[in-house]
């Protein structure tokens, strides 16, 4: 605590070094790192022996790579990875082009716009499996509102159910997703948008540049760090989803909707197989990590 | 593009606010009336809209003491607890991160964020035994401990974003008068960012109250979180609507409310303080 009774502001140049900065960060960082590490590490170490919890309460024999073979064979992983990524990229590019949409309607002076943005983010406020819960009762073949709606709009339904239909399962899914998340990109880019300079836009209109290159050219790339932002955080939110699958689909029919997450999930909770989720845990992780660090090498660069 | 838009183009306007409430309003009402309506009702086909409220689902969830009720408590405490417990770990690391200009501070940002964005099926299995073996599966404690990887990044990134607001001169004098960093901490820093300490601890009551992935695994019959034990009733031989839907009302409404009341500061909690709303 020497450091810290030197009469000096922080951000002054001082010639010891100063733990006080470490000492403040330190807690956090040890509490979230033994809070990862330990189930990291025992994951890993199970990824490499059979163990099954119909069997038995403890590992039963050490079997090398074969958990990692077994998910890269069978499909679980790579074919719920394409599904996922297929489920992300869709999903991230609509709930942005609609928010976006939605962000330049609640720019415009209308009466009443206020109250429509305030009552606008209330999807995004519930948790994600209650989400689930309502689009489950929306969905329902028998009676619920949505097919209902698509009936008498004279669009043809598949006999099974928008749920229990390979060719939709994972788009009503998503569509849950998108309603849910929709809002969240409408409001940050309003927010993002609200901020930029008045003059610039006017310089932009007096040279006679229209709305829709104003938006391409000028303000979305004043927009860009914050688009970014959020383009990432719902990329990998999406990129996780299990929770809407459990209550929705639970990955089926077939594997049609099967997300890497719910694949991770059908492994350990309901197949109890241990070994199996260990080291598609520990795939998961490194695949997580990679498009992660994807986004922070090209998008946060130049970032303070 | 205001004031001397045409009347075509403000009619498309209103029509466009009206289409977007219908949308993202509709289904939350539609669930809500699932929750008083009359059994017969909740799949008739045309949609019915007049009928005699039926009060049973909602005096069930939130009266029955057998039931939800005790898990609407145990989500009040996990949540609550996730709060308290992040608070002494992240406030320190939040100021530090704010005022010291200490190498890989970026990195150390960027690892926090990286934590929000991890996939928390990947832990379930983990945790779940691990609990078990420590002994304290079922208990409120795992969930509270297991919710600060959520809580303390989330709270570290929107805290410092407040922080940051408030002018470095009052600190240095009070460093220049021999004040201690706990002192300049407690004494100074607190009082002028609790505004923003209980916006902070509002969203991160948010953000335990939504998640369902922890407990999951970790609550037992007894400690279970409202979310999460709505789920029960998908197992009983035919899933009773009503029920489900009143629990899921009471999960909405404590997010529902504490968005309503920071909208100020909705898009800063959101995109955990990166973006000044």
């Amino acid at each position: 605590m020497s450091a810290v009774s030197i009469a000096t502001p922080p951000r002054a140049r001082r010639r010891l070094p100063d733990y006080t900065p470490w000492l403040l960060i330190s807690p956090s960082i040890l509490l979230l790192v033994a809070l990862i590490a330990f189930p990291l590490l025992f994951a890993l170490k199970n990824s490499f022996y059979f163990w099954n919890l119909q069997m038995g309460p403890s590992p039963m024999g050490f079997i090398g790579f074969d958990n990692y073979r077994m998910a890269l064979s069978n499909g679980m992983f790579l074919d719920s990875l394409k599904t996922t990524l297929m489920m992300t990229v869709v999903g991230t590019v609509v709930e942005f082009t609609l928010g976006l949409a939605i962000a330049l309607l609640l720019l415009r002076k209308l009466r009443g716009i206020k109250l429509t943005r305030v009552l606008l983010i209330m999807p995004t406020t519930i948790a994600p499996i209650v989400v689930g819960f309502l689009f489950r009762y929306m969905y329902d073949p028998n009676g619920g509102l949505i097919p209902w709606l698509l009936t008498s709009a004279g669009i043809p339904l598949p006999a099974a159910g928008l749920l229990g239909s390979p060719s939709t399962a994972l788009w009503a899914v998503l569509f849950a997703d998108i309603w849910q998340w929709t809002p969240f990109f409408a409001i940050v880019l309003y927010a993002a948008l609200l901020a930029v300079p008045g003059e610039i836009v006017e310089a932009a209109k007096i040279d006679g540049i229209t709305p829709w290159k104003q938006l391409l050219h000028i303000k979305l790339p004043l927009i860009r760090k914050t688009a970014m932002i959020v383009v990432m955080l719902r990329f990998m939110q999406i990129f996780n989803t299990f929770d809407l699958v459990v209550v929705l689909t639970k990955g089926g029919p077939g594997t049609s909707s099967r997300t890497l997450g719910y694949s991770l999930y059908q492994a350990g909770m309901v197949d109890f197989n241990i070994g199996l989720s260990s080291a598609m845990t520990w795939m998961m992780v490194i695949v997580v990590n990679a498009i992660i660090g994807l986004f922070v090498f090209f998008a946060f660069k130049d970032w303070d | 593009m205001e004031g001397s838009e045409s009347v075509a183009g403000r009619l498309l306007g209103y029509a466009a606010m009206g289409l977007l409430l219908l949308i993202f309003i509709g289904p939350i009402l539609w669930f809500v009336l699932l929750a008083i309506r009359p059994a017969e009702t909740y799949f008739a086909m045309p949609p019915v809209l007049s009928f005699t409220p039926n009060w049973e689902s909602i005096r069930y969830t939130f009266f029955n003491p057998g039931n939800n009720a005790p898990q609407l408590m145990n989500s009040l405490i996990v949540a609550v607890g996730a709060v308290a417990l992040n608070l002494p770990f992240s406030f320190p690391a939040a100021y530090a991160l704010s005022r010291y200009k200490i190498r890989g501070r970026k990195h150390i940002m960027l690892w926090y964020l990286g934590l929000l964005m991890a996939p928390p099926v990947a832990f379930l299995i983990p945790y779940s035994i691990l609990a078990s073996l420590a002994g304290v599966k079922g208990t409120y404690f795992s969930m509270i401990l297991i919710s600060q990887t959520l809580t303390i990044p989330f709270s570290v990134w929107l805290m410092r974003s407040f922080i940051d607001e408030v002018p470095i001169e009052i600190e240095e004098a009070a460093r220049i008068d021999g004040a201690g960093t706990t002192t300049i901490l407690l004494k100074f820093i607190l009082p002028m960012v609790m505004p923003g300490l209980i916006v902070t601890s509002m969203f991160a009551f948010v953000f335990s109250w939504n998640n369902a992935a922890f407990p999951l695994v970790l609550a037992n019959r007894s400690t279970t979180t409202l979310p999460v034990g709505t789920l029960q009733y998908f197992g009983t031989a035919g899933v009773t609507w009503g029920f489900i839907a009143s629990a899921a009302v009471a999960a909405m409404i404590p997010p529902m409310l504490i968005f309503l009341v920071l909208d100020r500061y909705v898009v800063r909690g959101l995109t955990f303080g990166s973006v000044k709303g």
